[in-house]
Formats: structure tokens, sequence, C-alpha cells
């Protein structure tokens, strides 16, 4: 690195900034005077170089910079180009590999924030000004090292139904040690309580016996049944959490699933509509603590309990939800011309779609929690149409009518089945969503005991009453009651209150706290494709961050100077992160002791909300210091030309 | 009100037509008939779909308009077949006109 130069006049360091200029092949040069710029900030002293390129991203414009640091010409690099999320690691890289710190560089972006939003001389005066404020604060970079945290190599996953499980046999195939911690007595989660899965008509109980075998015999995976996460603390590559393992309440938890577990139950069968017994559950309370580098979210979903009354749920005992009606037949088989369920034969049934989906605010009410679902949880209509065509198969002699209001079959092998569906002579009644069907016992005609009443609009907005012996709702999925959890971990909650990652489309199985990852319908309603991808992705990002043993983490967090702390605590006070900033003992080199500020750099996020309280000036934001800041602005406010 | 009776289409089978069950309610039939309006063909398909035999029986005049060009037919893309579909209704129609 090149050696300080003092200027002569005032005796401050100065440095030698180069700044290169990028056209971005006209969408920067088009609305912006690109040489007029290079011409003003060329004027200015800490300018030693000032060059433009068409395409500075390109390998030349790279190397252009690369040869200037090296031959000695410039030792801090500013770039203005596009957006930094675009090319800033780029240019550091090309800095890096010219032998300098990466962080001696600067970036501008003159694209989104000028061409792209403003025209004629204004444009190309406000890209010289930010520039030039560039300019002023790269002169007073300093290199910085990443901070480099150490990473145990154990990943927690915390939910043992479909995505969890996959998620722990995927790490586990990498090598990494794994350890799930499951609430209930079963792994199997939500699936364990369903039969055929559509599209493909594969049995849960088989994919589940699969998973779970994999996970039972693999030594690297530990599974923790009836245990929930009591405490969380720790960063990236060091979390730290607290396990209660309780023996099992009986009856069925507020997400659904069974905690009945029975004498006769075998360790490690898959026991059906519960799941696979991983190891008798716990006769006594244990407390477990559990180090690991990375956490898995496999938390699942809570499916959609109708409201009391609702399609007339709870009301008749012939109003029943599909995940109901999958158990019944599964455990009630017949082979007669019509279905029998309860030791009722069906002559005719309504199966009615979108059952806590897809509410509409204005039409449909909010719970006591004053939620809507406004989402389509996605699994219902194939499930549906894949119950109706081995209803139909089976037992042709029961007539199906579905009410739907869309059908959507996105995936691959779902449209089969709504086409197989209509082959079976299902007949489909669609309804508006403000005017959706009605269930009732009065009118129904013969000994049928009820009448779903919907105006149709396949038959021109025409009232079609069906006299039906069994009504089958399509509910739902809801996010699970994990508010303990996103509470303690503060994980991101969408508007929809499933679990929210990074970025739906470039990261999404990813938070924006490092090292977590989300698997499976925690996220979204999914289907169990879709799940083991999603657990796949975040077994494969979870792997690949602890497969280096440490992770690398911008160094852009706040330093304390010792000498200027007098130890107020006011930062501390105002630190956002709970473990990010804290007092410690300190020895001067004059041997006076006194407390300062210390900061824990994995676990600052660099909001500076520290640095604003601070009455000393003693606490700053590595890479953007006050003095940064401040040099920046006189620069947006300075008379150019 | 239109009361949904499930035997129809079987009732149906024996005059000749049982691909009612397969439209799936484009509408395509009707925007390709060239000579009547009011959704039909789809309209006959789908009273058979309910079984809604009274609606049929009602208006049974628009059956005898049909000449039987087969364009629906030909761009149905379920091959619910309407053309061959209201030549059965014509002869369901035959079978059952004021019996009751």
């Amino acid at each position: 690195m090149g050696d300080d130069m003092k200027n002569e006049a005032t005796g401050e360091k100065q440095r030698k900034v180069g700044v290169y200029i990028c056209y971005c092949g006209g969408n920067i040069s088009d609305h912006v005077y690109v040489e007029k710029v290079r011409e003003s900030v060329e004027k200015m002293p800490l300018v030693s170089v000032a060059r433009t390129n068409m395409f500075m991203c390109s390998d030349p414009g790279q190397e252009m910079i690369m040869e200037d640091l090296k031959s000695g010409a410039v030792d801090r690099v500013v770039v203005a180009s596009c957006a930094p999320s675009l090319h800033q690691t780029t240019f550091r890289n090309a800095v890096k590999r010219a032998g300098f710190n990466p962080y001696i560089y600067e970036h501008a972006n003159i694209r989104e924030h000028v061409s792209w939003v403003h025209n004629g001389d204004s444009a190309t005066e406000k890209a010289a000004r930010l520039v030039s404020a560039a300019v002023a604060k790269a002169n007073l970079l300093e290199p910085l090292e990443p901070i480099r945290v150490d990473a145990i190599a154990h990943a927690a996953v915390i939910g043992g139904g479909m995505a969890g499980m996959k998620a722990a046999t995927d790490l586990a195939d990498k090598g990494v040690k794994v350890t799930i911690i499951e609430k209930s007595p079963f792994l199997g989660g939500n699936v364990a309580k369903l039969d055929r899965l559509a599209p493909s008509n594969t049995k849960a109980a088989d994919l589940l016996t699969s998973l779970a075998t994999n996970v039972l015999a693999n030594p690297l995976i530990t599974v923790h049944s009836c245990s929930t996460v009591q405490s969380y603390e720790g960063y990236v590559g060091n979390f730290k959490l607290g396990i209660k393992k309780c023996p099992p309440d009986t009856g069925t938890d507020k997400d659904g699933c069974s905690r009945n577990v029975t004498s006769g139950m075998k360790t490690g069968a898959y026991i059906p509509f519960a799941g696979v017994l991983p190891d008798a559950p716990p006769s006594s309370e244990e407390n477990i603590t559990i180090d690991a580098g990375v956490i898995i979210l496999a938390t699942g979903f809570k499916p959609y309990t109708p409201r009391n009354g609702e399609y007339g749920y709870s009301d008749y005992p012939e109003v029943i939800t599909l995940p109901e009606l999958i158990q019944l037949m599964a455990t009630g088989k017949n082979s007669g011309d019509r279905l029998v369920v309860n030791g009722r034969e069906i002559r005719s049934m309504a199966m009615i779609h979108c059952v806590g989906s897809r509410h509409i605010p204005g039409i449909h009410t909010e719970d006591e929690a004053g939620n809507l679902n406004e989402y389509c949880s996605r699994t219902c209509c194939a499930a549906t149409l894949n119950a109706a065509n081995n209803i139909k198969e089976a037992h042709p002699g029961t007539s199906i009518y579905e009410f739907y209001r869309d059908i959507r079959t996105y995936g691959r092998g779902q449209e089969e089945l709504y086409s197989r569906a209509s082959k079976n002579k299902v007949v489909f009644i669609r309804f508006e969503a403000d005017a959706g069907p009605e269930v009732t016992s009065k009118e129904a005609p013969g000994d049928y005991p009820l009448l779903v009443r919907a105006k149709d609009t396949l038959t021109f907005g025409e009232e079609v009453a069906v006299p039906v012996d069994l009504v089958v709702l399509a509910t739902g999925m809801e996010p699970a009651a994990i508010s303990d959890l996103v509470t303690m971990m503060k994980l991101p909650v969408g508007a929809d209150r499933f679990l929210q990652e990074v970025h739906p489309k470039l990261r999404p199985v990813e938070l924006p706290k490092a090292g977590i990852y989300l698997a499976g319908t925690c996220q979204a309603p999914m289907d169990t494709g879709e799940v083991s991808n999603a657990a796949g992705a975040a077994a494969a990002k979870a792997a690949s961050l602890l497969g280096k043993g440490h992770v690398d983490l911008d160094p852009f967090v706040a330093s304390v100077d010792a000498d200027k702390c007098k130890g107020t605590g006011e930062c501390v006070k105002a630190c956002l992160v709970e473990g990010a900033l804290g007092m410690a003992d300190y020895e001067t080199e004059d041997g006076e002791k006194k407390q300062i500020a210390r900061v824990e750099p994995a676990m600052c996020t660099g909001c500076g909300a520290c640095v604003a309280v601070c009455p000393d000036n003693a606490i700053d934001i590595s890479g953007w210091t006050l003095e940064q800041y401040e040099a920046m602005v006189d620069w947006i406010v300075a008379d150019i030309k | 009100m239109l009361l949904v009776k499930p035997d129809f289409a079987e009732e149906l089978a024996a005059h000749g037509s049982d691909t009612a069950m397969e439209c799936f309610n484009c509408g395509t039939c009707a925007a390709i008939c060239p000579l009547i309006y009011e959704h039909f063909p789809r309209r006959m398909l789908r009273y058979i779909q309910l079984g809604a035999k009274e609606k049929i029986l009602e208006e049974p005049a628009e059956l005898w308009r049909c000449l039987h060009c087969g364009l629906c037919t030909q761009t149905c893309p379920r091959g619910a077949d309407p053309g061959e579909v209201i030549l059965g209704l014509k002869r369901y129609v035959t079978a059952n006109w004021r019996k009751s």
C-alpha cells in the first residue's frame, strides 16, 4: 500500500484518489455528460487520476484500475457507475487482486440515482457532486479486515416434519452434525395426518417412513422429541439454544398435532395419523443446551379450523373438513358402489374450496385477532381433486359437486387431476367470493340431511341447489402458533403472518439474520415437493456456510476509541441489538482502570444509533465514520463548476 | 332455484350421448355457433351436468334450430362433442315431450 503523503500546507494525510467513471454503454452517458464530470472532479486536489470507460466493469476497465494501483498512481479508488448492489463487489475484488485492501474502495451510484431519474445539465451536476463526495470519503478510508468468526459445525433444525427431516438428512449427507428439535412426540408433522398426496397419489406413510428411517439411522442426527426452544442467543456460527424436554400432554395440541403416545406404539415404526415415534417420550422434565453454527426453521403450518357455523361446520355433523374426510376414509375402508362415511352411505356430496383462504377484506370477517387469510393455500385444489378422483374411481355411485371460486392446479401433474375429475363426472359449480355457498338442513328434499345452495356463474348466475349427504370443506393453511419463537429470535413476519425471507426471488430461504434459514411451510403454503425443494435449499445454504469452518462478516461495525470513551453508557442504552454493545473493564497504558463500551462485532449491525448519542464522539462505524460523512456533506454542498 | 338431479346424465346416455360431463364450460362452442346466441349450445350441456331436465324441456325449440354444422364439436377443447349432445337431447325431448 502506498505511503501516507502529508499535505505540506495543512499537515493532513494526503491520499492519491483514482476516479473511474463509467458510461454504462449509454445508460449513464445518454443523460450525464461523463467527460464533464471527469473534468470537474479532476480539479479536486485529492484526485490524482480521473478516467472514463464505456464499461468500467469490463475486463479492460477493471485492469485500468488495477494498473493504476500497482504503478502507485493511486492508493484510494472511487468508481462512479451503477448501484453498489450490482458491482461494488466486482470492484472491491479488482482492488484486492491488485494487492490492496478491498476497503480502500468507494462507490458512487450515478445510474440509478442520476441518469435513470434525471436529465439535462442538472443530471451532470448531480453526478459531479456525488462523485466528489465519494472522493472526499475515499480520502479518509482506512484498510479494514472482515470480521472472522468461527462456525460450530453443528446445525439445529426446529421442527421434525417433512421440511425438518429433509433438511436434516441433506445436511448429514454433507457430514454435518444435526439436532432436530420437535415439540410433539412424533416425527412427521402435518403430513402424518394425510393418506394419499396429490398429485402423484404417493402414500404419505411411505414418504415419512423413508425419511424418518434415514433420520433415525444416521449417527450424525440427534432427535429431541417433546422439546421446545426456551432460549436463544448468539450470532451466525455461534448460536446457543436452550431446550426444554417435557413428558407429553395427552390430546391434540394447538396446531392439531397428536400428542397421544400409547404403550403399544413401537419406536421407529410409522403410526397412521400420528407419525414416527423416534424414541419413548421422556418421563421427567429435562433442560438441554445446544450450540449450533446455523439454525433451520422448519416449524410448519397450522391447518385452518372452520369457525363455528362456517358452511354449517359444527352446526351439522355431516359437515367435515378435508383432512377429517381423508382420515375417515383411510380408517373405514369399504368397497361398495357408494362411499360410506361414519356408517352412512353417501349418495351425493359437496366439496367447498377456498375455506380459510383467499379472504377478501369487506367480504369475509376477521378472526378474533383481526386477521384475514388473504393468500391462496395452494395445496387444497389439488388435494380436493385428488380425493374426489379417489372417491369416484372406487365408488362411482357417489355424486360429487365441487363448489369453487377458481381451480388452481398450478404444478406438474395437477391439471391432469382436474381433467380426470371431469372424466369421473365430478360436477363443478363456480361461486363468487361475495356469494358463497349456503349449507342448510331446511328444504333438503327427501331424506337428504343437507342442501347446498349457491349462485352458479357457470349457469348464468342462477341459484343451484344440491341435496347432499356430506359436505367437505377444503381447509387451507395458517401460520403455525410460533409467536414465542418470533419474539425470542426477532424473526421477520410478512403481512400474511408467515415467516418472511430476505428476497422472494434471489434469497428465498434466507433471513436477514445470517445463519438462520427457512424450510417449508413456516414460510408460505407449499406442497410436499415444494417443501423438499425449500428444505434442500436451506440445507445447501447451511452446509456451504459451515463448510468453511468460519464466517467472514462485513467490517462495517461500531468501534470504540478507548482513549476518548468516558464510560457514560449512553451507547449501550441506544443500541438496538441485544448483546452487540456492553460495558467492560479497561486499563489504559498509564495503568488507570476504567469502564468503557465494548462492541461484539459479530452482533453489531452497523446501524450507527450509538454514534448519534455518544457525548464524546468516542464510538464510530468503521468504513462509515462521522468524519467521512462530514467530508461527503462538505463536497455535496460545495460550489463546483 | 334449480334443484340438481345427479342421475340425469345417465338417463340421457340411453339416448346416445354421454360426453356432456367432459365440458368445462369454457364457452368456445357458444362463441363459434353461427346460428343461435344465448350461450347455446353450452347452456344445454350445463343443464345436463346439473340434471336440470325441466329447463331443457321448457325450451326445446332451440334444439331444432341447430343445423349440426359441427363447428362446436370441431372446436371443443375437451372432446365434449356438443353437436352429438344436442342430437341426443333431441331424441330425449322427442321421447319425453309432454309426458307429465
